[in-house]
């Protein structure tokens, strides 16, 4: 049955978790980004859907392109986009969370884009201001645009992601990218595999509806897709991992390895990568196979396809509000 | 591997695998055995042996000994390594890492376990856990394990980072290789050279209390269950570690035990006159804690007895008790000391080889250890009466630190056999 059958909004204010998310909200934003997608490729990316409605971009961790990702996304939408550089203010002049949030509201942006180191950070600031909040990436905790654009990336190819088996190698314990992927592609009914050193691994992780592997060979075996995260360098020099070399040698992607999976294999990496230690670098170039650049270009989409929505639901709130009255 | 056959007969047979102590005797056939018992086709046998009622035994293993840094001057090399193993009875030992020689680089690691292959004796390799030994962060053990360590150590240096032998314990695991690592409560242990006791607080001897051992074992464990790592308790020494190995077990898991054949054989009294052969690491301890290891090993809770071979410069036992290197040599006089305890009535000896013979094998899943059709003909001959006295002069090995320098013995290895070739003979 269609949507239209039900006449089905997009009902929510927030992407703070992709467990908010429910299929057919994920189709509609997949239909949006496949929209999206295809005018960004044209010289008429103008629109003015959000034209009215200013986006703030908040990010209290470094970020050069999730940030630059939501801001042209914001722009081509005609949106008014504001990056604040948190680094250089108040947070850094002892201001609290709350009060920060409270200054930043009473200027009326409509949404805020958030990325912060603690856990829990997007949803408190959507509490705390009442505003329409996406969360950029909250700690180790979620990234679900990431994890949207990826699954987005994989229909792109495939159609359906469901009944697909697809690994994620490398630092699950500390990747908000990891945890966002898990739960979309729970949702999408994917075939999950983790492969890390068990140090890299959260200590329940047999209960997140995947098959856990230490043994990247064996994890690879009729895999569809394969995704390396991103190794923190301080994290490889013998406090999680021994050294760089030997996680290259027992968790990296090569060729030679990838020749247990499926001849189709897709190879994706969320970025910025570290060639020689979560994948050779003749893969990461290989066209055949690695989609990384088609994820960045599909970021931009999926972003403009979530604000959008958000956007959508905000006027939609707002009339609603008006004719209460 | 000897491309013959050989044959012999009219043993007592001992092969704690399966438990049989009794007449039998075995046929040889390319290195592998391929009969045992009390019917042996001597016929098609090249070469018979007669064992007139002496012991046949599996060659013994070593998880733990040492060889001094390549280059040492008048050091303890392989070479000199291997010949008083294989005089001391042992077909295969493991070179455990020390301060001295750490086994922490990946660097040339498969190339020097190449090395150590076609000595006679099996030569193994365990890897060191961490970095310099220093307990703080991890050494390559995967790509050393690749180039064939058989287990990560630790040394004498117990991890005091709670995180990080966490961590180790969980990095281990993906490899199903053991984590030796001595049971010391880092800060309890440090600097002392002794057992607290009254004994060393007579003497005035930095000493450990021996529930250091008991906190470490019960951390550990603790941390093995939470990290489903396979924690090998490195020389276990004390009944109070004894306790906290037996309670950890109640939680059914899988944790291995050592115990160092001083431990077994001497205590504290024995280096009373500060006699700087018994410096040891862990100390030697009370009468009644090398009892309760006896016991321990008579019921099946120790899985391996270990030389902790430890060839040592004169020089660094020149220093004063407090002051010396710690260690003692001891492949080849580990049987000795073993077999005294079964003289003494103390132990029987087919539960004297069990952990000396197929209880380390089996940690290791090494097919040596056993008296069994297929399995390696690695084999000694002990002559179990006749006396000797230790000499370090007679040491095959450049070094002579040994805490049972004079010592009478009763019983010696005459022959042993390594994929059914001689390696050593015994001329009385």
């Amino acid at each position: 049955m269609t949507r239209a059958a039900f006449s089905y909004d997009f009902p929510h204010r927030h992407l703070i978790s992709v467990a908010d998310l429910n299929p057919v909200d994920i189709r509609i934003i997949f239909e949006r980004a496949a929209r999206w997608l295809a005018v960004n490729r044209t010289p008429e990316k103008s629109s003015d859907a959000l034209k009215g409605l200013t986006v703030l971009n908040l990010f209290f961790e470094a970020s050069t392109r999730t940030q630059g990702s939501f801001e042209m996304a914001g722009k081509r939408l005609g949106a008014d986009v504001v990056n604040f550089a948190v680094a250089h203010s108040s947070a850094s002049k002892g201001e609290s969370l709350s009060d920060t949030a409270r200054t930043l509201a009473a200027m009326q942006p409509d949404i805020m884009v958030v990325r912060h180191s603690a856990t829990g950070a997007p949803r408190f600031l959507a509490e705390r201001t009442g505003l329409a909040v996406v969360n950029a990436g909250d700690g180790m905790h979620e990234h679900p645009t990431q994890a949207l654009l990826d699954s987005f990336t994989l229909a792109q190819h495939w159609g359906e992601v469901g009944g697909k088996r697809i690994l994620i190698v490398g630092d699950i314990l500390h990747s908000r990218v990891a945890r966002s992927n898990i739960g979309l592609l729970n949702i999408l009914g994917a075939e999950i595999r983790l492969c890390a050193p068990p140090t890299l691994l959260p200590s329940d992780v047999d209960q997140w509806g995947c098959d856990v592997f230490h043994d990247l060979d064996e994890a690879l075996k009729d895999c569809d897709a394969v995704m390396a995260l991103r190794q923190q360098k301080e994290r490889m020099s013998g406090g999680f991992v021994p050294s760089e070399r030997e996680f290259f040698h027992l968790f990296g992607l090569t060729h030679e390895r990838l020749e247990a999976c499926s001849p189709d294999v897709l190879v994706m990496h969320p970025g910025p990568m570290n060639r020689g230690t979560e994948i050779h670098t003749k893969l990461a170039d290989d066209p055949e196979k690695s989609v990384i650049l088609e994820q960045v270009e599909s970021g931009v989409a999926v972003r403009m396809a979530v604000l959008e929505l958000i956007g959508e639901t905000i006027r939609r709130d707002f009339t609603s509000r008006e004719a209460a009255r | 591997m000897s491309e013959t056959s050989l044959a012999i007969v009219n043993a007592r047979l001992v092969d704690p695998a399966s438990g049989h102590d009794g007449p039998g005797g075995v046929l040889i056939e390319d290195g592998v055995i391929v009969q045992t018992g009390t019917e042996i086709d001597v016929d098609a046998a090249d070469e018979v042996v007669d064992a007139q009622g002496r012991i046949l035994a599996p060659a013994l293993v070593d998880l733990r000994c040492a060889k001094e840094p390549a280059l040492t001057p008048d050091g303890e090399t392989l070479d000199t390594l291997t010949a008083g193993a294989a005089a001391g009875g042992f077909g295969t030992i493991v070179l455990a890492p020390n301060d001295r020689a750490p086994l922490d680089k990946a660097d040339g690691f498969a190339g020097m376990n190449r090395g150590l292959a076609h000595k006679g004796v099996n030569v193994l390799s365990a890897c060191g856990a961490t970095q310099g030994l220093a307990g703080q962060q991890m050494a390559e053990i995967g790509l050393m394990v690749r180039g064939g360590a058989v287990y990560a150590g630790q040394g004498d240096r117990p991890i005091a980072d709670t995180r990080t032998m966490r961590r180790l314990l969980a990095y281990t695991s993906q490899f199903d290789i053991w984590l030796s690592v001595r049971p010391a409560d880092a800060d309890l242990s440090d600097g002392t050279v002794a057992l607290e006791s009254d004994w060393s607080a007579r003497m005035g001897l930095p000493a450990e209390p021996a529930i250091s051992e008991r906190i470490a074992i019960e951390r550990d464990a603790a941390l093995a269950e939470l990290s489903g790592g396979k924690l090998m308790i490195d020389r276990l020494s004390t009944a109070y570690g004894l306790e906290a190995l037996r309670h950890a077990r109640t939680r059914d898991q899988e944790i291995a035990a050592t115990v160092a054949v001083a431990h077994l054989t001497l205590n504290e009294v024995d280096g009373g006159g500060l006699d700087s052969a018994f410096r040891m690491d862990p100390p030697l301890r009370s009468e009644a804690d090398r009892r309760a290891l006896v016991q321990a090993v008579i019921d099946g809770e120790i899985d391996a007895v270990v030389t902790d071979h430890r060839p040592t410069p004169f020089d660094d036992k020149g220093e004063p008790f407090a002051l010396a290197i710690a260690g003692t040599m001891s492949l080849e006089t580990a049987l000795g000391a073993m077999l005294g305890l079964v003289h003494d009535g103390q132990i029987e000896l087919i539960d004297a080889l069990r952990v000396m013979t197929s209880g380390p094998a089996d940690l290791l899943g090494l097919p040596q250890g056993r008296i069994a059709a297929g399995a390696p003909a690695d084999l000694i001959l002990i002559d179990g009466d006749r006396p000797w006295v230790c000499d370090p002069e007679d040491f095959r090995s450049a070094r002579g630190n040994c805490a049972w320098a004079g010592r009478r013995f009763q019983g010696r290895v005459l022959q042993t056999l390594v994929g059914g070739v001689t390696i050593y003979n015994h001329k009385a």
